[in-house]
């Protein structure tokens, strides 16, 4: 039998919280081929995060964190279960449809930083305009704003290798707010640095968080969770508290 | 969709980024590229001097020659002038004569043509005026002759002395008056026949005269217009066999004739049938190096993805669709081949320039050549691009970024 429904949201929401929810997974299940053998990493996962909540990620190694960002990020898709992201389901949306969902509306930040080393700071955090870029907004002016923002307005010119690791994250987090995201996905993104600069980064991503943003990260760090609203734990491919 | 330019430029900076590696990669291409242009540059300018050269040597012209004695008489010169289509017509007779002019005696090639080879020939006269059917003892010099042979310069009204042999060993000398200098020509060697600067013209009645003959060497002969050089010749022929006997059979094996018929549209066939021997080589030689050159491309580009995954994923975080990955790559590598087709249609064109004025023909470079080539290098580029940049937009974002 089918039943459709406009939104097939999660049971745990009332339906006029509907329009604040970013993210809602839905039991996935995520499970990698190795030969003829289906190796399951994650085991069903539940996971809502609304407009303006810091959700922090936690868990040993290996245990599924990345797995589980790339399915929130739209870079892959689940064995099974469902994505929900601003309340669009994902299964339906064709891969082109999925890149122009990332371009637009998820910001992505690395523990690599992942920047283009021919670019300079500046064209950095155009790049992602050159794909995607929104009629209202004056991409120009907001890569230099936030460049500002991120303490890098005397950096602009300035290519990744003459920047120091903070820097460059720094740039990296301009970037991914070039097409002002719903939501900002970072996978241990002080996994690089130092303390010092962390705490730099860190602030960063407090002061985005009180402006509105929605962030989902990763992190190993104890420390980092105090940043955040709340921490989910991830264990072997499965959720220990939500 | 990815902003062109924007893309245009990412694409640039690439390149730009690994200069040596992207110019050494050109190297087939530009080397591929140039060598078209230059050939075709070469072979036009070749045609052009083939097409000069042939005009020098006169218009519309039939040449009957032959290496035995006794074969060709007035009756077929008459034969010849009354051959529908022929405009005019001369008979020749040659002569290593030995020329005396003041105290100086040289070895000059003496030719007796009729007042008709002036026009059939293109003799152009640039002193004084050619002789007619009238005159008898009157020569026109070419250039060289009149200026280069003898310690003095010849001038018109001067007179030369002139001694040939019989054919039964006795000889003769004759006072010759000066009518006419002919206008110099560029050095000839492709018309292979007589240089006419180093040759001395008389009344071709006055040299068999002297000689005591009543045969010709040959006859040349034109036609009013280049469409029936060829029917024309043919007839000529045929009659001319029939005139001396060739039997009907024999009449399309040119062996079995006395004598030898060519004409300038036969010349000009076989001038297009070596240019077209050689377009055929060219061609070849092109496509190898091209072959060669989008080898090339398409190797740098797979070393260009490879190096590049991990951008290729991030791009694809960013929102960048497979379509925009595949124009960036493929942009990446049209230019890559552009850039090589501009420099090598460069290098081709300097080099066929050099080649050109060294062998001292005609510098003519048809500016389509540039677009050819760079259209050529543009499908190379193209074709080149294909394989690595669907590779690249196929990458999976997730395997890409973890890449490295
Ligand atoms: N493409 C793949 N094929 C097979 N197994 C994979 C693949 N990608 C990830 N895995 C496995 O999935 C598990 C989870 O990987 P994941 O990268 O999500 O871990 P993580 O929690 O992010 O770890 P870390 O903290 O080290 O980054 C690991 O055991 C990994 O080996
Ligand atoms: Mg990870």
């Amino acid at each position: 039998m089918m039943v459709i429904r406009l939104y097939e949201g999660n049971s745990q929401l009332n339906d006029d919280t509907v329009m604040d929810v970013v993210i809602d997974i839905q039991n996935i299940r995520k499970s990698y081929l190795l030969g003829d053998m289906e190796v399951p990493i994650l085991h069903g996962i539940n996971l809502l995060v609304k407009k303006g909540e810091f959700v922090a990620i936690m868990g040993p190694s290996g245990s599924g964190k990345s797995t589980l960002m790339n399915m929130i990020g739209c870079l892959d898709r689940p064995t099974d279960g469902n994505v929900m992201l601003m309340g669009k389901d994902t299964r339906s949306i064709s891969d082109n449809d999925l890149a122009e969902l990332r371009g637009f509306e998820i910001g992505f930040v690395f523990q690599n930083f992942n920047l283009i080393p021919r670019l300079s700071a500046y064209e950095n955090v155009l790049l992602p305009t050159y794909s995607n870029s929104k009629v209202n907004l004056d991409n120009e002016e907001r890569a230099r704003d936030l460049l500002e923002t991120v303490g890098l307005g005397d950096r602009l010119d300035h290519k990744p290798t003459e920047l120091s690791g903070g820097q460059r994250q720094r740039v990296a987090i301009a970037r991914s707010l070039i097409n002002d995201p719903s939501l900002i996905l970072a996978d241990e993104p002080t996994g690089n640095l130092d303390t010092k600069t962390s705490t730099e980064v860190m602030d960063i991503f407090s002061s985005l968080h009180k402006g509105g943003c929605t962030i989902v990260m990763i992190t190993h760090d104890p420390e980092m969770e105090k940043y955040a609203d709340r921490v989910v734990h991830i264990r072997d491919g499965y959720i220990e508290n939500n | 969709m990815i902003d062109i330019r924007q893309a245009f430029s990412l694409a640039l900076g690439s390149i730009g980024s690994a200069k040596m590696r992207s110019a050494l990669t050109m190297l087939g291409i530009i080397i591929g590229v140039a060598a078209v242009v230059a050939n075709v540059s070469i072979g036009v300018s070749f045609n052009q001097f083939f097409t000069d050269e042939l005009d020098t040597l006169g218009s519309n012209f039939i040449i009957i020659y032959s290496q035995d004695v006794n074969i060709f008489y007035d009756s077929e010169l008459e034969l010849i002038r009354n051959t529908p289509g022929v405009e005019g017509a001369s008979a020749f007779n040659q002569q290593m004569a030995e020329v005396s002019y003041l105290s100086g005696t040289k070895q000059i090639d003496v030719q007796g043509v009729s007042s008709d080879a002036q026009q059939i020939s293109n003799l152009e006269v640039e002193v004084g005026n050619f002789f007619t059917d009238k005159d008898k003892y009157t020569a026109v010099l070419g250039q060289e002759v009149a200026d280069g042979k003898f310690d003095q310069e010849v001038a018109v009204k001067n007179y030369l002395d002139i001694t040939f042999r019989r054919q039964d060993g006795t000889t003769v000398t004759q006072k010759f008056r000066v009518k006419g200098i002919l206008t110099g020509e560029d050095n000839a060697f492709v018309s292979g026949g007589p240089d006419r600067d180093a040759t001395i013209y008389i009344p071709v009645a006055t040299i068999n005269e002297l000689l005591n003959v009543t045969d010709y060497g040959g006859f040349s002969a034109n036609t009013e217009d280049s469409e029936s050089v060829q029917a024309v010749s043919d007839e000529i022929d045929k009659r001319l066999a029939r005139q001396l006997g060739v039997s009907a059979r024999d009449l399309d094996n040119a062996d079995a004739k006395p004598y030898r018929i060519f004409n300038q549209a036969e010349i000009i066939e076989r001038l297009d049938q070596l240019a077209d021997s050689l377009t055929i080589l060219i061609t070849i030689i092109a496509t190898v190096a091209l072959l060669v050159g989008s080898i090339g491309i398409m190797n740098i580009m797979l070393v260009t993805v490879a190096e590049r995954t991990r951008e290729i994923g991030l791009l694809k975080s960013l929102g960048y669709t497979r379509k925009d990955i595949l124009i960036l790559f493929m942009l990446e590598s049209v230019i890559l081949g552009i850039i090589g087709g501009i420099l090598g249609a460069l290098i081709g064109l300097v080099g066929s320039f050099i080649v050109e004025t060294y062998i001292d023909i005609p510098r003519v470079f048809p500016l389509s050549l540039i677009f050819l080539g760079i259209a050529i290098s543009f499908v190379v580029g193209l074709v080149a691009g294909i394989y690595p940049a669907s590779r690249a937009a196929k990458l999976d974002p997730v395997e890409a970024l973890r890449h490295g």
